[in-house]
């Protein structure tokens, strides 16, 4: 063990469990309680406008975590997430409104209906790689909006709307809606952030970055690609229909839009501004897509009034793709690694201080 | 029963425009690997060019050519300031900066006051009066300009790649740039020349298609998902796979529209039916049909 399980002052690992340990000082596992103890207190102290947008940044980070799951540690692009999520979302409002499930058990029916028709998806990844793939993700996204659309037990698209919970005997209402689900979802977000932290641990995890990296020299040391393609899909599908099945309660409604083209490129962009293949960049990347939105939003409505533009531009639907494609083409060309290599460094400086290296 | 030609006509008229985007998208395919997602975006922004020129007064005809310059130039400058860049990056980043410009792109042309609205061209005077009727089916000037001026495009293209000295030149990048960059081709600029072409082909397919059936955003970039099943089926890298293609696929959606709408609830099937055959051909011949063959089966 190290010198001093309080700082870390240079690798004194003898045993291969200690290599193993996610938090190698007490430091790093306080700051993790005391991270998750600060979130637990934010909506006492944030503004009801604001905790609306914590609860989608939080919903959509569990989504983009299978995002990453299966782009990110494995390389499988994947432009069909939203739908995914869909199919997450359109479970869970089955299973609560037609077999009147509470919705703890109707949130994990929607994951493991993610998981099943990922899988199902991910099929053609044993044969296609890289853009083909990307290919097919894309025509199961168009597909799936275009059967929700036409399907009258899915409301045609249209809403179906979810009963109100009550949690501990708290009912959820109208006024407290955004606080209750947010007591609801942090938990689903840790739980599920930290059980793909200890499953990347694994063989099996390890055996997904195997494959990015190299599919041919991964079989040649006996790791199965297909099975690993097939796993990966499954485990990011899973994630998406939690998040769908959350993403539907939260909105008390299920409605396609919800599940568009243009939210898996949005998932696609938070996945690639917060870091590719790295979890606290699952986090940072919805924390930077919603406060950029939510900015270019309110910042648009100001310039609105300012009547810099001719009449007929309505300038939010402009700004806001514009500052979203280039927040996307800025990050690629300047800085690949995403906000995650920022969190490193930023990480790395305070460990080092007050040493430069 | 006169539905099966109408639908084909149909199909052609239709399919031709898919053949003349789907080219523009190849031919950046063919050149640089690169899968371009801001094509649909690149149509419109050439359709509201030539529009907004003819809403000043420009002659028709001279309003298109300029449009087809101007995307020309824009092609070109996608391909220097940002793609670039992106040689030798994973292929999810290249995918994602060209997503991101579809939406920049998407977003500069709602600032203009032609993102919102639907328009229609001032048809010029040869395309108007009375076309002609083929099997029953009333086919316009517009429509039957439309269609030759693609396959021109298109014919001309698929010369200039077998004939001309420059197309031989992409072609032979296409095939191996380490040996094309040996017999001292400039790689670079090939690129820069086939994103610029896509450009031209673009602006050209976005007019055609102003023509036919109204200009609005969601409508023309709406082209640029419509390409893939076309080049899928055609197989990415294919001149003549793009035209086959896009007439296959124009015909087929037809077809469905005219065949299956009556059977499934709430009918529509034109817009899913393409996706559902690309899902079909990538599962059996993901290669296409005159695409070159480099799946592994893992």
């Amino acid at each position: 063990m190290p010198a001093s399980r309080f700082t870390q002052t240079g690798n004194y690992r003898t045993k291969y469990q200690q290599d193993q340990t996610i938090f190698a000082t007490y430091s790093e596992q306080l700051s993790l309680i005391v991270l998750i103890g600060l979130l637990l207190l934010l909506p006492l102290i944030l503004p009801k406008t604001m905790l609306r947008d914590v609860n989608m940044i939080m919903i959509y980070a569990v989504a983009v975590i299978g995002l990453n799951i299966t782009t990110g540690y494995t390389g499988l692009i994947n432009i069909g997430q939203a739908a995914f999520m869909g199919v997450g979302a359109y479970a869970t409002a089955l299973a609560a409104t037609r077999l009147n499930l509470p919705f703890f058990l109707a949130i994990p029916i929607g994951g493991l209906a993610g998981a099943l028709v990922g899988t199902f998806v991910g099929l053609p990844s044993l044969r296609l790689k890289y853009l083909y793939l990307a290919v097919a993700t894309l025509a199961f996204q168009i597909i799936f909006e275009w059967g929700v659309g036409h399907t009258p037990l899915l409301a045609q698209g249209g809403a179906i709307s979810l009963p109100q919970v009550q949690v501990f005997g708290v009912k959820a209402t109208f006024f407290n809606h955004n606080f209750v689900w947010y007591y609801l979802i942090l938990p689903v977000l840790v739980v599920m952030g930290l059980l793909w932290r200890n499953v990347l641990r694994t063989k099996h995890g390890r055996s997904l970055i195997a494959v990015r990296d190299n599919d041919r020299a991964a079989a040649a040391m006996g790791i199965n690609p297909g099975t690993a393609k097939i796993m990966a899909f499954m485990i990011g599908s899973f994630y998406a229909g939690i998040a769908g099945g959350l993403f539907a309660y939260f909105q008390k409604a299920v409605v396609i839009e919800d599940y568009g083209l243009h939210i898996s490129i949005q998932l696609l962009a938070m996945a690639i501004v917060g870091g590719l293949g790295s979890l606290p960049g699952s986090f940072l990347g919805p924390l930077f897509i919603v406060t950029l939105d939510r900015l270019v939003g309110n910042g648009s409505q100001w310039l609105g009034t300012q009547n810099l533009f001719p009449a007929g531009v309505d300038v939010a639907t402009a700004l806001r793709p514009l500052s979203f494609g280039l927040a996307i083409v800025l990050f690629l060309m300047f800085e690949p690694r995403g906000l995650a290599n920022w969190w490193r460094l930023s990480r790395l400086y305070f460990k080092k201080w007050p040493y430069k290296f | 029963m006169e539905l099966l030609p109408q639908l084909l006509i149909a199909g052609v008229v239709i399919g031709s425009v898919y053949a003349l985007a789907a080219l523009g998208f190849v031919l950046i395919y063919k050149s640089s690997r690169v899968i371009n997602f801001a094509h649909g975006q690149i149509i419109a922004t050439g359709a509201f060019i030539a529009f907004a020129l003819t809403q000043r007064g420009v002659n028709f005809w001279l309003a298109g050519l300029i449009a087809m310059l101007a995307t020309f130039l824009l092609g070109m400058l996608i391909e220097r300031v940002f793609l670039r860049r992106m040689v030798g990056q994973p292929i999810i980043a290249v995918i994602m900066v060209t997503i991101g410009l579809s939406s920049v792109i998407d977003g500069l042309i709602h600032l203009t006051p032609y993102g919102a609205g639907t328009f229609a061209f001032e048809r010029p005077a040869l395309l108007t009066g009375q076309g002609i009727e083929l099997f029953g089916l009333p086919l316009s000037k517009t429509q039957i300009a439309g269609v030759l001026m693609a396959l021109g495009l298109l014919g001309g293209f698929t010369y200039f790649f077998n004939k001309s000295t420059l197309g031989i030149t992409m072609r032979a990048v296409a095939d191996d740039q380490m040996a094309a960059m040996s017999v001292g081709t400039s790689v670079e600029r090939v690129f820069a020349l086939a994103w610029a072409a896509a450009g031209l082909t673009a602006a050209a397919a976005g007019v055609i298609l102003g023509l036919m059936s109204g200009l609005t955003l969601g409508g023309l970039a709406g082209i640029g998902l419509k390409v893939f099943p076309v080049v899928i089926l055609g197989g990415l890298d294919s001149v003549v796979g793009a035209i086959v293609g896009g007439m296959l696929i124009g015909i087929l959606e037809n077809l469905s529209a005219g065949y299956l709408d009556g059977i499934v609830p709430g009918g529509g099937t034109r817009e899913v039916f393409p996706f559902i055959i690309l899902i079909i051909v990538l599962l059996i011949r993901p290669y296409g049909l005159f695409g070159t063959k480099e799946i592994e089966r893992v």
